[in-house]
């Protein structure tokens, strides 16, 4: 318990860190770091109705880097989650398309599970590469993510595409408000449902199963797991799907619910920042939850900022990347802590 | 002209410390010249730190070690070259892809120079046979036998015409018949006017090449240099052994210092007929990354038996347990576990059925160092469950502290991680987990290697206990005496063959000679 609060408190040195360095670059840039950063929190939660747009952006988020950390803990870098969101979101239009007309009981459940069959399918093949002939996962996901990212461009602009665009960016037509899960503003008793019940079944997963342990241990040493009997590739392969899964899950929540329709390149950074939550929660669910709702934060900050402070929102960028950096930094500072500390036993 | 008998290596209140461990205590020494002396003690005694402090490669975190009156400042390896000392690694640091020729080169010159093959052996050549190292200078290291990787590890220290050699454990790699040929080597060298300082652990070593002993306990100087025309075997071995000997059975001592002929432990064993546990009938695996393949290998071990596998390392004993293991496959032949046909069935699936495995590698193979010591004990039982059976931690955690306590791991509590631990506790909780109720069959692969006399003698008494109670066991090891102190079969592995099998009393020189395929 003691060990997991200072893990949680180290994260947190590196936030604040990453802030300090922010506010050099404010400060650099011409503007008031204090000015920026007090807009910042409040445009995320503490202005009325700030909590309620951080946690609209915060949920999908939550849900796409639930599933990252499940492939980061087995040991696997998957960093495909954009585009296993994408693939899911895709997948999810074209069957709330064909289903069009069917009762929204039918169709939203059909897309649910048609979204995160996407997603996982996008998981599944780097995957396979990687357990089949150890084809580094960092370059097919990556990879994944262009392919899908085309995909959507080419579905957006030719299946699915909306004939009264405005032609500035290729969308899919709007849903049928019968099929949305939220308003646009984002937020509702369904989306919110949906990521408690992810929150909670992973929770078990990752923390109450064979499944959970095994993975994790192989994640740490896979060599060990293999003498004990594991079949490796049955725990890589899980973890990838999950992972696509969730990703495909969110994809799918941000089409039926706040968007309610893909267009090409929407949320571009939904994948990247959720693989920053993973890590900075260190691949825990309950922390994963924790740090979505500060980036949801970030990201509804961005939207306040120009409007309201006249502050440019390429400040949550900044931002981002710092707290990118310090935790990339951490991870690289303490595996030379460990390292040390094993060559001296 | 220096005194002939002056001291060409002192070492004057030397300490070592890693961290927070001290390695080495306030050791004050001095070694005379042109003598051969052994450095002696049980593992973790220090011994190999002493021979890199000695050597100049560590620097003293107290004291200070002079060569022929030259205080060395320590951690500079070329200013312990000058300084006329020279180190030959327990674990050979050739590079294997080299040629006998490069690999000679190798280190004796600086950068930026043409090199012709034809050159290199016209300088080595010479060099070599008067050391009487012959080898074909244009063979690579790896498909050397170990006695000449050594011999060449040797000859390519005294380029530098080194006045002082250390030999960090040179024994522990080789056949009985190549201790024999390095001993004949390090005569010469003795004859030749260098000094040269033998780290050993066999008594029976001690005696039969060295001039003066020094014993080493736990970091300190327990007696030495002492001359071995002085010691007889008994005594070294309590200068050893010290404390832990009360309690530790006789012949046990025996095998764990090398003092004199070991012969087969304690048993109350009947004879066995009952069904093998395991049987391998002319089984030939393909090839495999970790060793020859095994050739027409047939084998048994019968319930309530040690089988012992001897060889020099490198021989199949890897291949065999990974073949029993599920990791090398059988090209031809039948393994069978309790009677059942298990060549196609995976890992999971043979340990259900009794197989467990205390494998070669304590650190990588038999535990996350980074896992907490629940998770890895822990991972055999979880292993036996359907992936998704819900499990419970709290209850996991302290079943693993009852039996970690049963099998008196020292440990603060489970959630630590298991790289926490000595060497020999960590070899206890891999015990733990391996040898259980429904244990039928117990590979046990080096399972004392790195371990100090406590735990040896624990890890040999746990493999009995399982043996009285009826489980077959296979021991593979390279520490002859080990192996003849426990085992009630012994087994000879050479290039994936079993090409003797002897009962008690074990004949050291027949083991050896089968060894080395020479019959």
């Amino acid at each position: 318990m003691i060990a997991r609060v200072t893990h949680i408190l180290r994260s947190l040195i590196f936030v604040i860190f990453a802030l300090i360095l922010c506010s050099l670059v404010f400060q650099i840039a011409g503007y008031s770091a204090s000015t920026v950063l007090t807009n910042v929190a409040d445009g995320a939660f503490l202005r009325p109705g700030a909590l309620a747009q951080s946690l609209r952006w915060a949920l999908p988020l939550f849900i796409t880097a639930v599933g990252v950390g499940v492939s980061f803990r087995a040991g696997y870098f998957n960093i495909g989650a954009q585009g296993q969101f994408y693939v899911g979101s895709i997948c999810a239009a074209f069957v709330a398309e064909w289903l069009s007309g069917a009762p929204a009981f039918v169709v939203i459940p059909a897309c649910l599970f048609a979204g995160m069959a996407g997603g996982a399918f996008w998981a599944l093949w780097p995957g396979y590469l990687r357990i089949r002939s150890g084809t580094d996962e960092v370059i097919t996901t990556l990879m994944g993510n262009f392919m899908a990212g085309l995909l959507l461009v080419y579905v957006t602009s030719g299946p699915l595409k909306d004939p009264s665009g405005s032609g500035q960016q290729a969308s899919s037509r709007p849903l049928e408000a019968a099929y949305r899960i939220s308003t646009s503003s984002g937020l509702s008793v369904t989306i919110v449902a949906i990521a408690v019940a992810v929150g909670l079944a992973m929770w078990l997963l990752v923390n109450r199963t064979t499944f959970g342990m095994l993975a994790s241990l192989a994640g740490r040493n896979p060599v060990m797991v293999r003498w004990q009997g594991a079949l490796l590739w049955k725990l890589g392969i899980t973890s990838f799907l999950l992972s696509g899964a969730l990703a495909g899950l969110a994809g799918t929540i941000e089409f039926l619910g706040p968007n309610g329709r893909i267009a090409s390149g929407f949320l571009p950074a939904h994948g990247f920042t959720a693989i920053l939550i993973a890590l900075v929660a260190n691949f825990s669910v309950a922390g994963t939850a924790i740090t979505a709702l500060f980036f949801g934060g970030l990201a509804s900050a961005a939207l306040y900022l120009p409007v309201m402070a006249g502050l440019p929102s390429a400040a949550i960028d900044v931002i981002n990347a710092s707290i990118a950096l310090f935790i990339t930094a951490r991870s690289k500072l303490l595996d030379k802590v460990l390292r040390i500390g094993g060559h001296s036993s | 002209m220096t005194d002939p008998h002056a001291p060409a290596l002192v070492c004057q209140n030397v300490s070592v410390t890693y961290g927070p461990v001290t390695a080495l205590e306030a050791v004050s020494t001095a070694f005379d010249a042109g003598l051969i002396h052994a450095v002696v003690g049980q593992n973790g005694a220090g011994k190999t730190t002493f021979a890199r402090v000695a050597s100049g490669l560590v620097r003293p975190s107290g004291g200070h070690v002079a060569i022929n009156g030259h205080v060395m400042r320590g951690g500079n390896v070329s200013a312990a070259r000058a300084a006329g000392v020279e180190l030959v690694h327990q674990s050979f640091a050739l590079p294997p892809s080299f040629t006998v020729a490069e690999a000679m080169e190798f280190g004796a010159t600086g950068a930026g120079r043409f090199f012709t093959r034809s050159s290199l052996f016209a300088r080595w050549r010479p060099h070599l046979e008067s050391l009487d190292i012959s080898v074909d200078l244009g063979a690579r290291i790896r498909d050397l036998p170990v006695e000449t990787q050594q011999g060449i590890e040797i000859a390519r220290a005294l380029v530098t015409q080194a006045k002082v050699l250390i030999l960090d454990e040179p024994t522990a790699v080789l056949s009985p018949s190549g201790i024999e040929k390095l001993f004949e080597r390090v005569r010469r060298l003795k004859a030749q006017g260098v000094t040269v300082l033998l780290i050993l652990h066999k008594i029976r070593e001690v005696l039969a090449i060295a001039d003066t002993v020094t014993v080493l306990r736990a970091g300190r100087l327990v007696e030495g240099p002492l001359m071995t025309t002085d010691v007889d075997g008994e005594r070294l071995s309590r200068l050893i052994i010290g404390d832990a000997s009360r309690g530790l059975a006789a012949v046990d001592a025996q095998a764990l210092t090398g003092a004199g002929t070991v012969e087969h432990g304690p048993t109350d064993a009947k004879p066995v007929t009952a069904a093998p546990v395991l049987k391998l009938s002319s089984i030939t695996t393909f090839g495999d990354p970790e060793g020859p393949a095994l050739q027409d290998v047939d084998f048994e071990v019968r319930p309530g038996e040690i089988v012992g596998i001897a060889g020099v390392e490198g021989n199949g004993q890897r291949t065999l347990v990974r073949l029993i293991a599920d990791f090398a496959k059988a090209s031809r032949g039948g393994v069978y576990l309790g009677g059942h046909d298990i060549n196609t069935q995976p890992l999971a699936q043979r340990r259900s059925k009794g197989l467990r495995i205390i494998p070669f590698e304590r650190n990588t193979e038999g535990l996350s160092l980074s896992s907490s010591l629940w998770e890895n004990w822990t991972a055999r039982a979880l292993l036996e469950k359907p992936l998704l059976r819900l499990v419970n931690p709290a209850l996991l955690r302290s079943e693993c502290d009852a039996a970690l306590k049963a099998w008196g791991v020292r440990y603060d509590n489970v959630a630590q991680k298991a790289g926490a631990l000595s060497g020999g506790n960590a070899q206890k909780v891999i015990l733990s987990r391996e040898i259980d109720r429904d244990a039928k069959l117990i590979i046990a692969a080096q399972p004392t290697r790195g371990l100090d006399i406590g735990a040896t003698a624990f890890v040999w008494d746990a493999l009995r206990q399982a043996r009285d109670r009826g489980c077959g066991i296979i021991l593979i090891s390279s520490d002859l005496d080990e192996l003849f102190d426990i085992s009630d079969r012994v087994n000879v592995m050479l290039a994936g063959r079993i090409v003797g099998t002897f009962t008690a009393p074990y004949d050291m020189n027949a083991v050896g000679a089968a060894m080395i395929g020479a019959s």
